[in-house]
């Protein structure tokens, strides 16, 4: 029979008093802390430990996957008709785009009169959302792509109603998108409606963003559409991000109580598109060696520009 | 009750793997919420049972997978689950004293501990996330470890007999 001592907890051999690994840990763990906060030099153990763990996430996707994939199966009449929708969509997309061809280019011309540098060509690379923050107090999504496809930190992240995030963490594997609703991400904006300028802020809650900073007097009304400005060079400009939801003005209150929902499905879609400027990519702080698209054979990578 | 044989390196392996599948499983926000914290319990569990083999370090370095999955700064959850260890360590003697269902209210508050751990770092690191559904999965930890010490000592009793 075993004494209670003889359980004490083992290090490197010897029997150690827990009081004076707990010690030994919290100073490594704060240091640990700091470091990965301050800069990126973890970054590779972080990588590699990562993609040590890929197959764990790889198989906790499987028994979502595996409901869809029999839904799928079992409903062929759903999938017929949903064919049918999408055909339908398509061609009202493509009807829209013969219009849009013309636009871009009378667009083109015009800041080309006023001597303007900004470009209309965006790059765009289509990823797979792998999962949706298992952690409920961060909202992130996790993408099926990373550095080896040409992933960089600071790349924006959207769906097809508006915008979901930018890429933060990247691994040669898959990267993390934060998502536009996580309590620490702002997305500077103007009201569609009237030009204002002005800050979103996620609220931790995936329905809801805030605007903490409109003055009182501020010309906003509930439905308005919030479209990103491109200001802070983060997200690309002129993408909806929200619809503003909820205005009150609270007497004694400097600012106006104004909330928004995101335009963007958060958490719901399956795919979604990373989208950068062509000049932003040199500057990105990831992968420098990331293929241009244009000669990227992946077959589910599309350059934007529609063709006239 | 108190497993005297050292359990293998492999069956605690595989008791985290199959946890922290189940804390990884995408769920809708509500009930993600809610889940309780299976990979906590698990390494709390064999703490309290093989202290020897499965010790202080031994969780964090089972922290810092979490922080590698969930992207959180390097050894935060680490750190969490190395100061609920030591808690585990330091009531070992009364832990082992209950039957599972009385564990489970010594286990509420160590729990929190590892909770609280987790919202100060938060704070510290300016992530605010000052939302009360955080203190759920205690809640929810707790209620399911008698079920879950208890299916865990049958795994273990199955190799050590």
């Amino acid at each position: 029979m075993r004494g209670l001592d003889d359980d004490k907890p083992a290090l490197l051999g010897r029997r150690v008093a827990p009081g004076i690994t707990l010690v030994i840990i919290i100073v490594v763990s704060i240091t640990l802390m700091m470091v990965d906060n301050a800069h990126k030099s973890l970054s590779a153990v972080r990588g590699s430990l990562a993609v040590a763990l890929e197959p764990l996430q790889v198989a906790a996707e499987i028994p979502g996957d595996t409901i869809d994939y029999l839904q799928q199966y079992f409903n062929r009449g759903a999938l017929i008709s949903e064919n049918q929708q999408l055909s339908q969509k398509v061609l009202l997309l493509q009807g829209r785009l013969q219009k849009l061809a013309a636009l871009q280019a009378e667009n083109e011309r015009i800041r080309a009169l006023l001597a303007s540098a900004s470009s209309l060509d965006q790059n765009v690379l289509i990823a797979r959302i792998l999962s949706v923050s298992p952690d409920p107090y961060r909202q992130y999504v996790k993408l099926n792509k990373g550095s080896a496809d040409g992933v960089f930190v600071g790349q924006a992240l959207i769906d097809a109603h508006g915008i979901m995030g930018q890429v933060t963490n990247v691994t040669p594997l898959d990267s993390r998108a934060l998502l536009i609703s996580d309590a620490n991400n702002g997305i500077p904006v103007e009201i569609n409606r009237t030009g204002l300028q002005t800050i979103v802020q996620g609220t931790g809650r995936r329905d809801t963003l805030q605007l903490p900073f409109l003055a009182n007097n501020a010309d906003v009304k509930v439905g308005d559409l919030l479209v990103s400005s491109g200001l802070g060079g983060r997200y690309p400009a002129n993408y909806p991000v929200a619809r503003v939801t909820h205005v009150a003005h609270n007497p004694g209150e400097e600012f106006l109580d104004v909330q928004a929902q995101p335009t963007a499905d958060l958490g719901r879609g399956r795919e979604a598109l990373l989208v950068w400027n062509a000049s932003t990519q040199s500057s990105g702080p990831g992968a420098p060696h990331a293929p241009p698209l244009s000669h990227s054979s992946d077959a589910d990578s599309t350059p934007s520009d529609p063709a006239p | 009750m108190i497993i005297h044989r050292q359990v293998g390196a492999l069956m605690i392996g595989f008791t985290l793997i199959i946890s922290l599948l189940l804390i990884l499983l995408p769920l809708p926000a509500t009930l993600g919420a809610l889940r309780p914290a299976f990979y906590t319990a698990t390494v709390l569990f064999w703490v309290l049972m093989q202290p020897q083999r499965f010790g202080l370090v031994a969780a964090w370095c089972a922290g810092v997978m979490i922080d590698v999955l969930y992207g959180t700064p390097l050894s935060e959850h680490g750190l969490a689950m190395a100061v609920a260890a030591y808690v585990v360590i330091k009531l070992r003697p009364l832990l082992w004293t209950f039957p599972v269902i009385q564990q489970a209210a010594v286990m509420l508050p160590i729990f929190a501990i590892y909770e609280f751990v987790l919202f100060w770092i938060d704070g510290v690191a300016g992530a605010d996330v000052d939302l009360w559904w955080r203190w759920l999965p205690v809640l929810s930890s707790s209620l399911v470890w008698p079920a879950w010490a208890f299916l865990l000592e049958r795994i273990a009793e199955f190799e050590v007999g």
